[in-house]
């Protein structure tokens, strides 16, 4: 373990440094902007795209009944990461005039059919785990059914973000 | 009016309640994501050796459809690793707050040297899968070039993964041996005991906090999400995936059955293709030899279906007509060890100039193709003449000159 671990550490710093030796050989100008979009990219996520998520995750566990949180969950999963991944030929940014078999398909319309097919399937397993849940509740839980009405114990989402929300200056 | 403490402002990591983090789940899609980029890095190693041709390496010839099968599995694992990577990035995002002992030097030193590691790597992967999908479409919002800063990015992305799964191995082992519920209690995963027990206060202590959710749920989802990218992108190199790709790049149509990458207008070469006068040069040492294209179609002509697969990632099988290139080279008397540099008609881009290394130029299947599926080359697939070399790229405007050396 501790020898498998040692190569392949060193050989990681070996392959980044070739990397780094690679990319800082580039032009001023190239460089610069490659540097750009290597930070630009990590600050979006983190600054823009992760607090979304953050805040979805506290909205589903504070506004949807139990049965519906897995389902909604995994249809945003499914739905979100497929939209991130085509952004590039939804906004057909690189569509040429002199070329019309690039980017050459309907996919706004595509996208709306996954959409739908993701809502139905939301909608369809929310139907199911709460089939499930009332089933397995009257069993050994009788109240277990009510659990929607009553406010989630705590977000996906950081208290930080609810105390400044409520005005509170601390815990 | 009282303003919220500074100091609450920036989160801790123990502010982020949910229970589906953890290296059960992270390790899980860890596992998958490694694989996706090993396998993007393997496929994109051996096109950019394809592309160079570099005199250590002699690349095979067969089988043909080699490029087309790296190029789809290149394309196929950075769409896949899309949804890994951020479901990977919100497993740790609290990690993100994490603060620094500034007080204790040592441990200070050992922080800062995973942060810089940790930060390497989600830099390169992003940068990676973001430009990689930009230029699958064609859309190039920088200034860089893509494929040597793609290229550059690539060594530190694998690099700091290696390290990365280095510093993280035993996590790892204990994660993945471990149950995917481990450290969870009972009633965590229990949607039936998800009452607060105090419903009005607003930070409860105790209590399930992801009542309905489970790290199972979550890995399920995706593993689904990684099943719907791949297929709404694999068909612009796996055909019979295209009806459903709702993203390909392309449709896989176009004129005479095969997509166009790089139009004749959009490699400024109309009048040079089209003038009467064309004639295609080839040369050997002092030896020299210009031929026509009624030269060229008097010609004993072969036919062959072969892919042509593209540096973008689609490709697309043709039946390309035309007269080897190996038939040329003997007019001349070139021998068979010289290597051949193929000169576009395009004046400039980075494909003007190709390289054809001994083994594709005396290969019987290399052709300078006068015809597509039947049909005169149209222009925008390189009329008078198209090389369809099996290995490397289409080249995208290919018609031109040839020597040898």
């Amino acid at each position: 373990m501790r020898t498998v671990r040692s190569i392949l550490g060193l050989a990681g710093v070996g392959l980044a440094a070739v990397g780094l030796w690679k990319l800082l050989g580039q032009d001023g100008a190239d460089l610069r902007d490659a540097l750009l979009w290597l930070v630009g990219g990590a600050v979006v996520h983190d600054a823009m795209l992760a607090p979304v998520v953050v805040l979805v995750g506290a909205v589903v566990m504070r506004v949807l009944p139990v049965w519906a949180r897995m389902p909604v969950v995994a249809g945003f999963v499914v739905l979100g990461s497929a939209t991130l991944m085509a952004l590039p030929v939804l906004g057909r940014f690189g569509a040429r005039e002199d070329n019309p078999t690039l980017l050459d398909r309907d996919y706004v319309g595509g996208w709306l059919v996954l959409a739908l097919l993701t809502t139905l399937g939301v909608a369809v397993g929310s139907w199911w785990q709460r089939r499930q849940s009332a089933s397995r509740g009257d069993e050994d839980n009788p109240g277990g059914d009510r659990a929607h009405d009553v406010p989630a114990a705590d977000g996906n989402g950081f208290r930080a973000a609810r105390a400044a929300a409520e005005g509170q200056s601390g815990t | 009016m009282r303003l919220p403490d500074p100091r609450r402002l920036i989160p801790r990591p123990q502010d982020f309640t949910s229970r589906l983090r953890g290296p059960e789940v992270t390790a899980r899609v860890g596992l998958w994501l490694g694989i996706t980029f090993f396998l993007a890095f393997v496929t994109g190693l051996y096109s950019h050796f394809a592309q160079d041709n570099p005199t250590w390496l002699t690349l095979p010839t067969r089988p043909e459809w080699l490029y087309r099968v790296t190029q789809g599995v290149h394309l196929i694992a950075g769409s896949a690793a899309v949804p890994l990577l951020l479901v990977k990035l919100w497993s740790v995002f609290p990690k993100l707050f994490e603060r620094l002992d500034l007080l204790h030097v040592r441990r200070l030193g050992v922080q800062l040297a995973e942060r810089a590691s940790i930060t390497l790597l989600v830099l390169a992967a992003i940068f990676q899968l973001v430009t990689g999908l930009a230029n699958s479409s064609q859309w190039y919002p920088w200034a860089f070039s893509f494929r040597s800063a793609h290229y550059a990015v690539a060594w530190v992305a694998i690099g700091s993964l290696a390290l990365h799964i280095a510093v993280k191995l035993p996590v790892i082992r204990d994660a993945l041996t471990g149950s995917v519920d481990a450290g969870l209690r009972s009633d965590d995963t229990d949607a039936e005991r998800a009452t607060s027990p105090h419903p009005g206060e607003s930070v409860p202590r105790t209590g399930p906090v992801t009542a309905g959710l489970s790290r199972r749920g979550l890995l399920r989802a995706t593993w689904l999400a990684t099943g719907v990218v791949v297929l709404s992108t694999a068909g612009a190199s796996v055909p019979w995936l295209r009806r459903v790709s709702i993203f390909a790049v392309r449709s896989g149509d176009g004129p005479q059955g095969v997509p166009i990458n790089t139009s004749a207008v959009a490699a400024k070469v109309v009048p040079a293709a089209t003038s009467p006068s064309y004639t295609l040069e080839v040369t050997h040492k002092d030896r020299s030899a210009t031929f026509t294209l009624a030269d060229l179609r008097s010609m004993p002509q072969t036919t062959a279906t072969l892919p042509i697969a593209c540096v973008e990632g689609w490709s697309a099988s043709g039946e390309w007509t035309g007269v080897r290139v190996s038939h040329l080279l003997d007019q001349l008397g070139a021998p068979a060890e010289a290597d051949v540099t193929v000169e576009s008609l395009q004046r400039d881009g980075p494909f003007t100039v190709t390289s054809l290394p001994r083994q594709f130029a005396r290969d019987p299947l290399t052709l300078l193709a006068l015809e597509l599926n039947g049909e005169t080359l149209s222009i925008d697939h390189g009329f008078p003449v198209g090389s369809s070399r099996r290995l490397v790229r289409a080249f995208c405007r290919p018609s031109g000159s040839a020597a040898s050396r």
